[in-house]
């Protein structure tokens, strides 16, 4: 478990994280979400040790991490952001080192490097050089150090920053693998990451934490209007007719008229109601054909947005 | 203390740092055999490692120190560093220690001279060993100016021209100002090199290097607040 209790970290005048608080319970991963600059960074190099706070406490598994820096350190794999790497050294080597400076027992060592690239999918590269290594594959030695040593908290900052999309289906369903047996914290702007990954959400706006939920509630939290998408085959142009009969429809607007003839619309109602059972059996017995309807969904990103702007 | 240790010996090893540094060395060690040894004829090697200290140190440690924390901050490794349990004080020593590793195999090396010079007399041994503890001792000092110097920048250039600065005032200006005297490391390896063990100066040049390393403590522990 994670306590942040009313941390801030201040440069100077500049406030770079303002007062947050959240606690990270064991088995949860976290997305902490927001713009750049947003303090992000700052607030997971607090909680690694890296950085002091200027005010508040941070607890790792009932350790503070400034009092009791070694047992508190000893919890977490960090994987920093930008992938830092000995990079003169082979990834077998590097991993082994992590190995050492985290103090796992001779006994074991070998046979833990071992897994942990096995588990990372290093086994083929081991031996070589990390700087010649592609970014996808030092994306996961880094993975590898965080890993070794079996903390129970990792925290990754912007680990799919810089892939490529096949790289980056890859690091995520292996983050989603650790998240089964860790409590994974990771930063993203990558709000589709954040959404498929993360069974809760922290978003921070210039050094404040604006929201906590899971990604769920956070979408129907904006979400507050009913919009419906609608394309019709509707050569005798009953649309208008059809949903004029409907009281609960607000507004109707044509967006676009297909080359195959059919047209699309967009339908608000009021409230709740959902409408697409009324609209549908209206236009079946109008005999008007409907190729498509979908509800439009609040994404994380206009929940993200609106949050972010209501903040200004 | 190890770990780190190890790998940054290992790293001396797999850049050419650790083999231009030996080779610098052992450059040094030849031209001042010949300019001493061999022209005044003596068998006496103290000037041998004198001159060394004094013209050797201020190249090499500035080459062994200026990346040792300038580069772990510039590549961002410093983070994977001081993330982990292991403590500031035994990150710092290792790599102290792995410095000097490399100026000891260097001394390690020196022997050669002691055994050229066999052929013709009869050289002091103990001379020999005396001298080359002090030099171990002033290379602990100076290594500690340098890694200090490297601890509070990330450009690796800075570091070593601070260290060489500092290095050349302690070495070098000994003789122009009386103010220098105190920080005048290479007066402190004189008796050394005469073959005389002066406790004065052993405890001059531990407290030379325990005063540096004490400040690249304080000042990584400090980073902690401001970065």
């Amino acid at each position: 478990m994670i306590e942040v209790k009313n941390v801030t970290k201040k440069y100077g005048k500049f406030v770079a994280v303002d007062n947050i608080s959240f606690t990270i319970q064991e088995g949860e991963i976290i997305g902490l979400l927001g713009p750049n600059g947003a303090g992000k960074s700052t607030t997971m190099n607090m909680m690694t040790g890296f950085i002091e706070q200027t005010e508040g406490e941070i607890i790792i598994n009932g350790y503070d991490i400034v009092k009791k820096p070694k047992k508190a350190k000893k919890e977490i794999g960090y994987m920093p952001e930008g992938v830092p790497l000995y990079t003169d050294l082979t990834v077998k080597e590097f991993v082994t080192y992590m190995a050492e400076i985290k103090k796992v027992e001779r006994k074991t060592r070998k046979e833990q490097v071992e897994k942990i690239i096995e588990k990372t999918g290093l086994k083929d590269v081991e031996k070589k050089l990390i700087k010649n290594l592609s970014r996808g594959y030092k994306q996961r030695v880094s993975m590898a150090g965080a890993l070794v040593g079996g903390p129970k908290i990792l925290i990754l900052d912007e680990p799919t920053v810089g892939l490529d999309p096949k790289q980056i289906t890859e690091i995520r369903s292996l983050i989603k693998e650790l998240g089964k047996t860790h409590t994974v914290i990771l930063s993203s702007h990558i709000l589709s990451e954040v959404s498929q990954i993360c069974n809760k959400v922290i978003i921070i706006n210039k050094g404040k934490i604006v929201a906590i939920d899971t990604p769920e509630n956070l979408e129907n939290k904006v979400n507050n209007s009913n919009t419906i998408y609608l394309t019709v085959e509707d050569p005798e142009n009953k649309t208008e007719i059809i949903t004029s009969q409907i009281q609960e429809i607000k507004k109707i607007e044509l967006i676009k008229e297909n080359d195959d003839g059919t047209k699309q619309y967009m339908i608000e109602s009021n409230g709740d109601t959902d409408l697409r059972k009324t609209i549908f059996s209206q236009f079946a017995k109008e005999n008007v054909t409907i190729f498509e309807m979908k509800k439009l969904d609040t994404t994380l990103e206009d929940a993200f947005m609106k949050l972010i702007e209501g903040g200004k | 203390m190890w770990a780190v240790l190890k790998k940054e010996l290992k790293s001396y090893f797999l850049s050419p740092i650790g083999y231009v540094v030996i080779g610098i060395f052992l450059l040094c060690f030849s031209v001042f055999f010949y300019l001493t040894t061999i022209t005044s004829g003596s068998v006496d090697l103290g000037a041998l490692y004198y001159y060394t200290a004094l013209y050797g140190l201020i190249i090499i440690v500035p080459i062994l120190t200026m990346r040792m924390f300038a580069e772990e901050r510039k590549n961002g490794t410093e983070q994977l560093l001081l993330t982990s349990p292991i403590s500031i004080v035994k990150i710092i020593i290792g790599k102290l220690i792995a410095a000097l590793s490399v100026i000891i195999i260097t001394l390690i090396i020196s022997f050669v001279f002691y055994f050229i010079v066999m052929f013709f007399g009869e050289p002091n041994i103990g001379n020999v060993l005396v001298a080359m503890l002090g030099f171990i001792l002033i290379s602990m000092a100076t290594l500690s100016i340098g890694m200090f110097a490297s601890s509070l920048t990330e450009n690796q250039i800075i570091a070593g021209i601070i260290t060489v600065a500092f290095l050349i005032i302690s070495l070098f200006l000994t003789d122009i100002s009386s103010i220098f005297s105190g920080i005048a490391l290479i007066n402190f390896y004189t008796s050394f090199a005469q073959g005389v063990i002066s406790i004065e100066n052993i405890i001059n040049l531990a407290l030379f290097s325990i005063v540096f390393i004490s400040l690249t403590i304080i000042v990584m522990q400090r980073r902690k607040l401001v970065k």
